[in-house]
């Protein structure tokens, strides 16, 4: 011990303090970065054998509960999905309109009837014929317009996952970089620190994209895998590619098959080669990207076929028409003639007969088909639950047709034929045989404007009529709120609202045409489709117009408030959490400059013992 | 890199502006009056909000349903009662006298003239745009022109022409109504004429005459015999009885007298009973004639008229098949090219007042729709025609009789028998639409009321507990501004 030891711990002493001011300073001026941990440092004393020599920094010390941290990352992504879905619903909400307002679906919808109804009052006047074409363009359009909307959200999505795709790929990058950094050092330095205030930041802002596990490693690495275990990062990143489609529409969706796949997908190149579709592989549980997913694929494509629901219900209320078969007897065996000629693809020819074994009435449904890629029909081809669905491609003639239907059902003990032109015959097997028919009719879009019906095409699927049709692409209804227009025949000719014969001529004032319509709009009895998400595959929706329009609203209006709720107690969460790991981990003003002071006095009282041993070396020196 | 906000502020500056948002749509709600400008935001009502501005759409669609068929039915049933008292008035009119001008018409002819007119006025006019009288054809007007309708139109004929041929064939050429008389030996025969013919008098019956056997009428063409065994006594009479084509009986009485000549209704007992057969004879003719100068003319009138009004799908007007018309034997349909088809609107065979249904309720319809072609109102048209169409000479001697003949009959049918629809039954059905409208409206009133305050209490945001939020949220949001502004200032380095 001496003057140069205290002369050298005195220096110490001056840097470890310069090193505390340094890092007083680093996190004064970080207390607003974001990512950025209080540093504290560690000093100890340096020791020969059991003799102190000074002071020196062993480390730099970040201020984290890695517990908290885990947490809050979790939590972030689940505020990042909820916040995600919220804003999509609010935006869907703000489609389907403000309550009882001009720009609300209900409000364009009511505005259609009254018109139907001072029609069914006042058939004669063209301007109530007109009123009801223009409320009826109205409805088309604002079902176009609601496409358009939802679809543009659905696109909305599409970018948002390409945008979240590259801030994934980049944060997975910089990890992977910070990582290898990382493994060079084997010193926990106010470099290693800063790497790693760096790498929590990419880290977190991944776990706002994406629900991440988070596995520490040795020099501070991490890496870095999906839920389901994938490893994303580790001394080097994986990349993930997504194929946006720009614009969507109602008919491009999702599918596991990239050749059915109308949106893009996010595949993960791990490196090895091997490519994997996490869609597919449903890896996103959590965080923005599932939200994105989820909306684009799921949410988004039910408040869409729901709207396709409406205007196909609403189209072929106005369109479709039964008509019964008329009863026959050949020989003993008893039975209906139908005929079939004018169905449309997607027309339906509807059979009940008894099993008389076990005496249960049994529902058949035979679907007219003009796609054979459609065949074989999946079960719940049409909304009835107990019906066998039967798809008969018309494409072949009347011998084709009947041929399909008796291999179908032969076995049933119905027998199929044709008694010429396009009339089909059903009979049983004669009195006590093993069925008996019931009913046989057939329900037939009605394609002319004066038929004799008083069923009319008011709506059309752009030129075609709307008749439900299944072809491979999936039904009709597909998208057909987009499509959907008013009859250009009416506009031409608006007298065709009550017109429904030309010999005799229909009178102007006959109220039969427009009763119709208003009875279908406001009564008529619909099955709607359960894909859409209103109604189950067991007990479908069947309601009238206005009734699944309720329903539907209804429904989203929930699941909005809902997605709202959770968002908001998500978010509670999320900055409680955040508020704990701030308390832990930020730079405290006051904290710091108290430490300002420790440092200042310490850095007066060492220097004070430069200046002493300094004095007293030039004592010794003098003397 | 790292940038942006730390964390620190952004919590504070988050919890400051959620406030801030909060206190935005509080205000939108005091100013807009709405809770929500989204279904999400309606909370668990949202379902019936969407149902209630259904029925409350549905119900001002009613309401105006009834507003338009109200006009409608009390136009209609104005209408129906001008015609009722018309048909009243005309009634009236036929019991005066016979007192013709110079155009051959009395002045209760001329203005039924210009009432028949009034009637087709009232039916043709519209209720905006829509006749109320034409059935289905709301566009079109219920009837043709006055002036088309008795006088024609180009090759149409009119009413007048109808009457004038059917007068023809109802008379025959010799003006015995298309009977002939004759006499052989003590026999006198009154038989229709052969071929048989719808047309002129057909004989109903005959009564017995002393001393004579009197057979028929029978056969077919029906015929009567009288074979006198031995001449009558002065006094003894015998009756023929005649039907007419409007459906009335008309009866014939001679009386035996032995004054020579007989006065008209005589025949006179001549020395055998050959003689007296030929005076029968004579006698019988001459009545005939008069018969058909006389009632058979103003029953073929009525029957023209009603034949040329009744019209209506499958029933086209009928008139007489000829020319010839003296001769002719059947009634033939006019056609749109050769008749004049009176009624313009829409025909059908089924009820008139369901070619006009209104919806006024959820489940609750009112047919109102009328046609003039109804029985009622065409019948009353028809018998005023006749009565305005008729003219008379003053050169005629049966013209006051034929006057009174047709006076009579406008008059009673004029009367609708019993079972027959009459204008009052009209104006009945129409009288129960209105009521049912009437309660339906009342009803609706009371329900449209409940359902706005329902819609209110889900839509409508409560002022007093907006108000009562902005104050408590304002306070807070100033309490929250000042103590970060507070918990900022308190800073060591304030005071180092």
């Amino acid at each position: 011990m001496g003057l140069a030891q205290a002369l050298t711990s005195a220096v110490g002493g001056l840097r470890v303090t310069q090193s505390g001011l340094a890092l007083v300073a680093s996190n004064i001026a970080n207390a607003e970065t974001p990512g950025y941990v209080k540093k504290t440092a560690v000093q100890v004393a340096a020791a020969s054998g059991d003799v102190t020599i000074g002071v020196r920094l062993s480390s730099i010390n970040r201020e984290l509960d890695q517990y908290l941290q885990r947490q809050l990352r979790t939590e972030t992504s689940g505020g990042a999905y909820a916040s995600t879905r919220t804003d999509f619903f609010q935006r869907l909400q703000g489609i389907l309109g403000q309550p009882g307002a001009d720009n609300a679906l209900e409000t364009v919808f009511n505005n259609f009837v009254s018109s139907a109804q001072a029609l069914s009052t006042s058939p004669d006047s063209s301007a109530a014929r007109y009123s009801l074409l223009t409320a009826g363009q109205t409805l088309a359009q604002h079902l176009n317009g609601m496409t358009a909307d939802i679809q543009g959200l659905r696109s909305d999505a599409e970018l948002g996952l390409a945008d979240a795709v590259n801030q994934v790929n980049s944060a997975m990058r910089q990890i992977a970089a910070i990582n290898r950094q990382l493994g060079q050092s084997s010193v926990q330095d106010a470099t290693a620190a800063s790497l790693q205030d760096q790498r929590d930041f990419y880290i977190d802002q991944l776990s706002q994209l994406m629900d991440i596990k988070v596995v520490a490693t040795d020099h501070g690495k991490v890496n870095i895998f999906t839920r389901s275990g994938t490893q994303l990062v580790g001394d080097q990143a994986s990349v993930m590619t997504f194929d946006p489609k720009g614009s969507l529409g109602a008919t491009a969706l999702w599918d596991s098959d990239p050749a059915k796949r109308g949106t893009g997908t996010i595949m993960l190149d791990s490196g090895s080669g091997s490519t994997t579709d996490l869609i597919a592989a449903n890896a996103f549980g959590s965080g923005k990207i599932a939200a994105l997913v989820e909306m684009r694929d799921h949410v988004l494509v039910d408040a869409q076929a729901q709207v396709d629901q409406i205007a196909a219900g609403m189209s072929r209320a106005l369109s479709d028409r039964t008509v019964a078969g008329a009863a026959v007897t050949a020989g003993a065996q008893a039975g209906f003639d139908v005929d079939i000629g004018s169905l449309l693809a997607g027309n339906t020819i509807n059979l009940a007969y008894t099993d008389t074994a076990t005496n249960t009435q049994r529902q058949v449904t035979i679907v007219r088909i003009d796609d054979p890629g459609a065949l074989p029909l999946p079960p719940g081809a049409t909304p009835n639950p107990t019906d066998k669905v039967i798809g008969v491609d018309f494409s072949g003639g009347m011998a084709a047709i009947i041929a399909q239907i008796n291999s179908a059902l032969g076995s049933s003990g119905l027998q199929f034929s044709n008694t010429g032109g396009t009339t089909l015959r059903v009979l049983d097997s004669g009195a006590g045989g093993p069925v008996k028919i019931d009913a046989l009719s057939t329900t037939v879009t009605t394609n002319v404007l004066t038929s004799g019906s008083a069923a009319l095409p008011f709506f059309l699927d752009g030129a075609k009529p709307y008749s439900g049709a299944l072809t491979a692409f999936g039904p009709q209804s597909l998208g057909f709120a987009g499509r959907i227009t008013i009859n250009p025949a009416l506009l031409t000719d608006p007298s065709r609202l009550v017109v429904y014969q030309t010999s005799p001529l229909t009178a102007a004032a006959d109220p039969t045409r427009p009763n119709f319509l208003l009875n279908q709009l406001t009564q008529g009895m619909l099955d709607f489709d359960p894909q859409a998400g209103v109604g189950t595959a067991s007990a479908p929706f069947s309601g009238s117009l206005q009734s699944y329009i309720r329903q539907m609203i209804s429904q989203q209006g929930e699941a909005a408030a809902t997605a709202d709720s959770l968002n908001q107690g998500q978010q509670v969460v999320v900055s409680s959490l955040q508020q704990r790991y701030a308390d832990k981990s930020n730079v405290s003003i006051d904290e710091e400059m108290a430490n300002l002071l420790k440092l200042q006095t310490a850095y007066g009282a060492n220097a004070r013992v430069l200046s002493a041993v300094r004095d007293m070396l030039d004592q010794l020196l003098k003397s | 890199m790292i940038t942006g906000v730390g964390p620190q502020s952004s919590l504070i500056v988050s919890a400051l502006g959620d406030m801030r948002s909060q206190l935005d749509d509080l205000q939108r709600q005091l100013g807009t009056g709405q809770k929500s400008t989204t279904y999400a935001g309606l909370g668990i009502d949202r379902g019936l909000a969407v149902g209630l501005q259904g029925q409350l759409s549905a119900m001002t669609g009613y309401a105006d349903t009834v507003t338009q068929i109200g006009v409608r039915m009390s136009l209609q049933q104005t209408s129906l009662t001008r015609i009722a008292d018309i048909g009243s008035a005309v009634k009236g009119a036929t019991l005066t006298q016979f007192n013709i001008d110079a155009s051959g018409q009395t002045a209760t002819q001329r203005t039924a003239t210009s009432q028949l007119d009034e009637i087709l006025g009232l039916l043709n006019t519209p209720a905006g745009d829509r006749y109320l009288f034409s059935g289905r054809a709301g566009d079109t007007p219920a009837t043709d022109t006055l002036d088309h309708i008795l006088n024609g139109d180009g090759a149409k004929a009119g009413l007048k022409q109808i009457i004038a041929e059917r007068n023809q064939a109802d008379l025959g050429a010799s003006g015995m109504g298309r009977l002939v008389t004759g006499v052989a030996g003590s026999q006198v025969n009154l038989a229709e004429e052969t071929p048989p013919t719808v047309f002129g008098l057909k004989l109903a019956s005959v009564s017995a005459l002393n001393g004579a056997t009197v057979t028929g009428p029978t056969g077919s063409p029906a015929s009567i015999s009288v074979n006198l065994t031995s001449n009558p006594n002065p006094g003894d009479a015998i009756t023929f009885g005649f039907n007419l084509p409007d459906g009335t009986t008309q009866q014939l009485t001679l009386t035996a007298t032995n004054s020579s000549p007989p006065a008209a209704g005589e025949f006179t007992i001549g020395a055998t009973v050959n003689a007296t057969a030929a005076s029968l004879q004579a006698s019988l003719t001459t009545a005939v004639q008069k018969l058909a100068a006389t009632s058979l003319s103003a029953a073929s009138a009525m029957a023209a008229a009603n034949n040329f009004f009744n019209v209506d799908a499958g029933q086209p007007p009928m008139r007489v098949a000829g020319p010839p018309f003296d001769t002719a034997t059947a009634l033939v349909g006019g056609t749109a090219a050769n008749t004049v088809i009176w009624y313009t609107g829409e025909m059908g065979t089924d009820p008139a007042r369901g070619t006009a249904v209104a919806k006024v309720d959820d489940a609750l319809t009112v047919s109102y729709g009328a046609r003039a072609n109804e029985q009622a109102i065409r019948s009353t048209i028809a018998n005023i025609a006749v009565y305005a169409t008729a003219t008379f000479a003053a050169s005629d001697p049966n013209a006051k009789d034929r006057f009174s003949a047709l006076s009579e009959r406008v008059g009673n049918a004029l009367t609708a028998p019993n079972g027959q629809q009459k204008i009052q039954d009209i104006q009945a059905e129409l009288a129960f639409a209105q009521t049912t409208v009437k309660d339906a409206t009342q009803r609706q009133q009371q329900r449209k009321l409940m359902l706005e305050n329902l819609l209110q209490g889900i839509e409508q945001a409560p002022q007093d507990q907006v108000a009562a939020q902005i104050l408590a949220l304002q306070t807070r949001l100033q309490a929250s501004l000042q103590t970060t502004a507070a918990l900022y200032k308190l800073s060591i380095i304030n005071y180092l």
